[in-house]
């Protein structure tokens, strides 16, 4: 694993979100895993400014082993709730970089989220934090915060990443 | 058309139920006056209102209720409505009031026990009838509310049996969950999930005990559990995962054997001996203040009570082998929320409560791979129940053959047992007949 220490480029950033939205538009979670370190989570808190995915219940926590089985379990002839097509259109911006240490970067952005999934469409909207690693001259994803607006709110079923 | 009690009663059989309790609006209307406007329903814990001042917000089908701590610290479950003209008085889920309620509308103001204490410019009111201290202008009491072990319940009904009457033999799985704390009580903590569900409430709790759907619902999440973890190394760290996703996949024989316990008033719980939470690993820091507090054989006893599922009719369901709850709130005839709660048990390490809360998030989560199978099949029999191609749903399996043990009926695990309880109270509470 390589470190780069200067200040990376905004749009090689943009660039690498926009490819791992765009693999879950598909949904695409074999390729979307890869983009993950293999200590790598997504977090997706139930409350705002959560601070614990732990000890406090979370809408999502996925570490690698989750991940696998959920990528498995996508595509099962027999889950009944993924009987019904999911695509998503995600829409990211404001992008901007709150910290860069030795090996990690700390991104931001604002996403808007258009699911359709069982006749329904469904618009999510929230802030990402993206924990990056600098991995041969790209990114790979150690840590993915998704902060929904409505994340405390009374919420239908989540099927599939955001 | 409208329903008459004849009509009512035409609608359940011993061994079915017709379509039109799952689907018709008007029989959803007469199931919140007559079911939950008469039962036990769960509110809240206590520990969610620790000092004076500090309330949670329900609803009991359509009516919005407060359950607050007052200054004597009696925590009390008022009608959420003001005595002017009906704003409600608070509306977040959970938060603090201090000394008393203040209505945002006109400034009317009460004690925590809802008596109204004031009224701006009561120039106004002089000589017109209006008299302050009416008990009319107050908030509300609910006709009854009372606790188990911190456990808030209300009903509407002042007739209603006394509460522990009415949780009858059920009540030893509330007791399990807080005999599974070493100090013998439990706090809510880690939050709340709130859970659309596109379907009638009664489908979630027929659910519950239903061991006939696991194996064929759950088998996706089972098999790309089992077939995830085999591609890992033998000695590879143990996960909690492991334990609590495969036995979704149980065979028939393993949930018959488990057995299903009703109850009077539609409680009903399945296991007891064993359940599908019985081979978890035991946390041996948790054992150990277990066994300091309790000795070696209650704290067998405790531990062993190992049940799947527990229903208190209509509104709360637990599992006290995981300490979470489940709550249904519904909506409309096809429209419901369902709340899930976890519970820390005072005094265990804190490795009980993330168990608790990896409990929730695998198996109840709106983003989980069980949550959303369920309500697949729910959503399915919503929809599938339009048709008229048959007016009835059947729960035939093992009718006749339930054992009678003079307070409780048990059969086996996969027996339509616990549906045909449900029924009972529903009539019960529908139609006036004996619980
Ligand atoms: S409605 Fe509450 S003070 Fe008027
Ligand atoms: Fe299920």
């Amino acid at each position: 694993m390589s470190t780069d220490t200067k200040k990376p480029d905004i749009r090689d950033i943009e660039t690498f979100l926009y490819d791992e939205a765009s693999l879950l538009d598909r949904p695409d979670l074999d390729k979307w895993i890869e983009m993950y370190t293999d200590d790598g989570t997504y977090w997706m808190p139930a409350i705002e400014d959560q601070e614990d995915p732990l000890n406090h219940i979370s809408i999502y926590y996925d570490d690698r082993v989750l991940m696998e089985i959920r990528r498995r379990n996508f595509v099962h002839p027999r889950a009944a709730s993924k009987d019904y097509k999911v695509r998503c259109s995600h829409i990211i911006s404001n992008v901007r970089i709150e910290s860069i240490t030795d090996d990690e970067l700390l991104v931001t952005s604002n996403f808007q989220c258009v699911m359709y999934y069982n006749n329904k469409q469904t618009l999510y909207a929230g802030k990402y934090t993206h924990k990056l690693v600098a991995v041969n001259g790209g990114f790979k994803i150690r840590h993915k915060r998704v902060d929904l607006i409505n994340c405390d709110g009374v919420l239908g079923t989540i099927i599939i990443y955001i | 058309m409208s329903y008459n009690d004849t009509d009512i009663a035409a609608l359940i059989t011993p061994t079915m139920i017709h379509r039109r309790v799952y689907t018709d609006p008007l029989v959803f209307d007469l199931e919140m006056q007559r079911i939950w406007g008469k039962a036990w329903i769960f509110i809240g814990h206590e520990s969610q209102v620790p000092k004076p001042g500090d309330y949670t917000t329900q609803t009991i089908g359509r009516t919005p209720v407060v359950m607050v701590r007052d200054k004597q610290n009696d925590v009390h479950v008022l009608y959420n409505r003001c005595g002017h003209k009906g704003a409600k008085l608070v509306d977040k889920s959970c938060g603090t009031v201090g000394g008393g309620f203040r209505c945002c509308y006109h400034g009317w103001t009460y004690r925590l026990d809802g008596k109204l204490l004031g009224v701006p410019h009561m120039a106004g009111y002089e000589g017109t009838g209006f008299d302050k201290e009416d008990p009319q202008y107050s908030m509300q009491r609910l006709e009854r509310y009372d606790t188990h072990r911190g456990f808030v319940f209300a009903s509407m009904d002042a007739d209603a049996p006394d509460l522990r009457t009415w949780l009858g033999g059920a009540g030893d799985v509330l007791d399990n969950l807080c005999d599974r704390s070493p100090e013998g009580e439990v706090e809510v903590a880690g939050g709340i999930l709130r859970y659309e569900h596109d379907c009638n409430w009664k489908m979630f709790l027929e659910n519950l005990n239903d061991t006939m759907h696991p194996m064929i619902v759950h088998r996706s999440v089972v098999d790309a559990a089992n077939s995830y973890m085999a591609t890992l190394p033998a000695n590879s760290p143990r996960r909690d995962e492991a334990e609590i996703i495969p036995p979704f996949g149980a065979s028939y024989e393993n949930f018959e054997a488990t057995g299903i316990t009703g109850f009077r008033y539609g409680h009903h719980y399945d296991g007891g001996k064993s359940s599908i939470h019985a081979d978890y690993t035991v946390d041996p820091d948790y054992e150990a203040v277990m066994l300091k507090a309790y000795g070696k054989d209650r704290t067998q006893e405790i531990l062993t009570f190992n049940t799947h599922n527990t229903l208190y009719y209509p509104s709360l369901t637990i599992k006290s082998a995981v300490q979470n709850i489940r709550i249904v709130r519904p909506l409309a005839v096809d429209k419901c929320v369902v709340e899930s709660w976890s519970f820390r048990l005072k005094g265990a390490p804190d490795s009980m409560l993330q168990r608790t809360i990896l409990y929730s998030r695998l198996i109840n989560s709106n983003g989980s791979m069980v949550g959303p199978d369920d309500l697949t099949a729910y959503f399915r029999m919503q929809q599938g129940l339009q048709s008229q191609a048959n007016d009835w749903v059947e729960m035939h399996r093992n009718y006749g053959s339930d054992e009678d043990h003079g307070d409780r009926l048990t059969n086996v695990g996969t027996s339509d047992l616990d549906m045909r309880s449900q029924y009972a109270a529903w009539r019960h509470y529908m139609l006036g007949e004996a619980a």
